[in-house]
């Protein structure tokens, strides 16, 4: 059995980051958590998460300010934005140029959610 | 229009003109002509009437003279102083039978008395009277003649006595006796009678100096006891110096008459033709002459008149033309007036309508031109008040505009901050619900299943919503690709998910426009025109879909056979917020209209209660590039 991949979650809204741990802790995935984008970036040079799902609109800074971060360290690791609003083609052509993998709108579907991931995950390997 | 004082009409002053200028002189003639043909006539009347009674006065002496002579011839010859009484009676007889007029003979002897009387009225053996005092014999005897002696037979007839002396040829100086007779004069004014008929104007008498009247063209003036002429007349022609003469007289009672008399040219008889003739002949001439006259100045003002009326007016026809001419000038019609002058005049009014036509030509041209001022000023009037009214209302709809921008974007950004925040915990309970879902596994108690199910159904639902409102709201570049509209709506309708109880029926037009939209944004509004088509026929119906050209425009048009809208409601449709339905945002229709605008084009609907709805969406068809 593999050893189980690492997920970093970065939302300020502890609900949600908890809710989406456990379900895909229930799907089989390592997951880590974070507050803020500063703890987040923290925790991704710490950890090395193969993937990570952040909010967009972070109380310290943007989520693209984490891809871009993240995607400079790292080619690999897979990075997936979440929004809870509408953006616009410049905004998901910007994000995407930054390093973006994926774009998820809340609230959403889980099952799509765990194949994407799995997906992404396995083309890394 | 009151004008203060009217001219008079030119024609009718030449005509006051004409008439003074010719009557005048006419009038005068006429009466002084009048005065010298009363003068001539009267002359006439007194020289004809004297020549009348010198003529008549001849006639008198010689009528009187031709018994004078009988009996100087019968006194003269040698037999008749020797012939016995009754040869002398015999002779006297016998020219008593040629004489009519003489009534008696008488032969007297020189001491005066009787010897012989023959008569017409006589008696046989008549009275043999003594003469030797009276003035006839005395005036015989001594003189050798007596004329006179007037007296009136049986008291009317008029007569006279004539003597003559008998003489012996051998001893003329010794008369042997005096032959007189008595002579009726009644012929006298039997010819009288005859030259002065009494339907003539004139009368005529002879009379003596006492007024004896002798003889008188009317006989009831002469046979009468006590004949005599006018006193007044009779002292006027006894007083006369001359032989004859005549003139004007006014008697005391105011009779004017003509006169003329002539004295009989013999020295024995002191008599006088008198002829008169009433003055109011002549004056009922120069009556009839001043009444003709004035018919004939009559006459000459009537055919002066006209004449005159003609003359000016054919003078001021040229003027009256002028004057219409001003008019029309003055009222601005400069098209005829030129027809109207009297340029062909060859006098002074010829001259002034040159002028007058120059005049005209400039006026006109003045005219025209501010005519022509005044049209530029109104066209640029106008053009400035189509501009500010353009412009008012580009600024307007600007306005307008940018309120609605600004409201979108209020809106927008509110939506934004509400849709995050809710899609959080949307997001939440998501999470959770599949955590619980996951975590019961297979073996569920149903409820629990069918209650999951309406928790997700609901947060879809409720994603739903939050969507709508940030389509509406979201502020996003148009991007419009050249696209064939066909090919756009088969991908379309193919990838919807038409529920089983609809029918679709489409007929897309062959012509296949391009046209230039934004896919997201036109799929968005099609797909919210369907939803609402699909929603209105819950059980069963037919969905059309059909494209056509219209102008520039090419139309996609979506029915439906559900249960119509009432008009009331088509205007209110695509206003946001807007709803039917027990959920809704009243957005999908708001959406639709927000798409159309972008693109330049427009929706319409129709609806009949009933029988179904149907949308029109107008989309510009692309220019070719």
């Amino acid at each position: 059995m593999p050893s189980p991949n690492k997920l970093l979650i970065i939302d300020d809204d502890a609900h949600l980051r908890e809710s989406l741990a456990e379900v895909l802790e229930l799907e089989g995935f390592e997951c880590h958590q974070a507050g803020t984008a500063q703890s987040g970036i923290d925790a991704a040079i710490k950890l090395s998460p193969d993937a990570v799902i952040m909010d967009i609109q972070l109380p310290d800074s943007s989520g693209f300010q984490i891809c871009s971060t993240l995607r400079k360290r790292s080619k690999e690791t897979i990075l997936i934005m979440m929004t809870g609003r509408f953006l616009s083609s410049e905004e998901k052509k910007q994000g995407f140029e930054l390093g973006a993998d994926e774009y998820i709108t809340k609230p959403f579907d889980l099952t799509e959610l765990t194949v994407r991931l799995r997906q992404l995950l396995s083309r890394n390997r | 229009m009151a004008s203060p004082k009217r001219r008079g009409r030119l024609s009718v002053r030449l005509l006051f003109w004409f008439l003074n200028l010719s009557l005048l002189p006419l009038g005068v003639v006429a009466f002084f002509l009048i005065g010298i043909a009363h003068e001539s006539i009267s002359k006439e009347i007194l020289s004809t009437q004297q020549a009348l009674a010198a003529g008549f006065a001849d006639t008198v002496h010689k009528y009187v003279s031709t018994f004078k002579n009988v009996l100087m011839e019968t006194a003269g010859i040698e037999e008749f102083s020797s012939m016995t009484a009754e040869k002398q009676q015999k002779f006297l007889n016998r020219i008593m039978q040629v004489h009519l007029a003489i009534l008696e003979l008488s032969v007297v002897s020189p001491t005066g008395t009787e010897m012989l009387r023959v008569g017409r009225f006589l008696r046989p053996d008549p009275e043999m009277r003594k003469f030797e005092k009276d003035e006839w014999f005395l005036a015989a005897l001594k003189r050798g003649l007596f004329m006179g002696n007037l007296e009136r037979f049986q008291g009317l007839y008029p007569t006279m006595t004539i003597a003559v002396p008998i003489t012996d040829p051998k001893a003329p100086s010794a008369p042997v006796g005096v032959l007189m007779g008595k002579v009726s004069l009644n012929g006298l004014t039997q010819m009288l009678g005859m030259e002065f008929p009494s339907s003539g104007r004139s009368s005529a008498a002879v009379v003596a100096p006492d007024g004896f009247v002798i003889a008188h063209c009317n006989p009831k003036e002469v046979f009468r006891p006590e004949a005599k002429l006018n006193g007044e007349l009779v002292n006027i022609i006894t007083t006369q110096t001359d032989e004859k003469g005549g003139g004007p007289l006014m008697l005391t009672d105011g009779t004017r008459l003509f006169g003329a008399f002539a004295y009989i040219p013999d020295k024995n008889l002191d008599w006088a033709v008198f002829i008169q003739q009433p003055m109011d002949y002549a004056e009922r001439t120069s009556t009839a002459m001043l009444k003709r006259t004035v018919y004939i100045v009559l006459f000459v003002v009537l055919c002066v008149s006209v004449v005159a009326l003609f003359v000016s007016g054919y003078i001021t026809q040229p003027v009256r033309a002028l004057r219409d001419a001003a008019d029309r000038i003055g009222k601005g019609q400069f098209e005829e007036v030129r027809d109207l002058l009297p340029l062909d005049v060859n006098h002074e009014v010829g001259e002034l309508a040159e002028g007058f036509d120059a005049m005209s030509e400039s006026l006109k041209e003045k005219t025209d031109e501010l005519v022509q001022a005044k049209q530029k000023l109104e066209e640029f009037t106008h053009f400035l008040e189509r501009r500010v009214d353009a412009r008012t209302r580009e600024l307007k709809a600007a306005q307008d505009e940018l309120v609605k921008r600004e409201r979108l974007a209020a809106i927008g950004q509110m939506a934004s901050v509400v849709g995050h925040e809710i899609r959080n915990p949307l997001a939440v309970i998501q999470n959770s619900t599949y955590f619980i879902k996951t975590k019961l596994g297979g073996e569920v108690d149903p409820k629990i299943a069918k209650h999951i199910k309406i928790i997700e159904s609901e947060i879809q639902q409720a994603n739903g919503i939050i969507s709508e409102i940030l389509t509406y709201s979201r502020t996003r570049e148009l991007q419009p690709e050249t696209t064939s509209l066909n090919a756009f709506l088969e991908d379309l309708v193919g990838a919807y998910p038409f529920p089983p109880h609809i029918t679709l029926q489409k007929k897309f037009d062959g012509a296949d426009a391009s046209v230039s939209i934004d896919h997201t944004e036109m799929r968005q509004a099609i797909r919210n025109i369907m939803g609402n088509s699909i929603e209105v026929m819950p059980t069963s119906g037919t969905l059309g879909m059909r494209t056509y050209l219209e102008g520039e425009w090419v139309v996609i048009e979506v029915s439906d056979t559900g249960p119509g809208m009432p008009p009331e409601i088509l205007d209110k449709i695509f206003g946001a917020f807007f709803t039917t339905k027990a959920r809704g945002t009243g957005l999908g229709l708001a959406v639709v209209k927000k798409v159309m605008d972008r693109h330049k084009g427009d929706v319409r609907v129709e609806s009949a209660l009933g029988k179904g709805t149907v949308f029109r969406l107008y989309v510009p068809v692309a220019k070719p590039a």
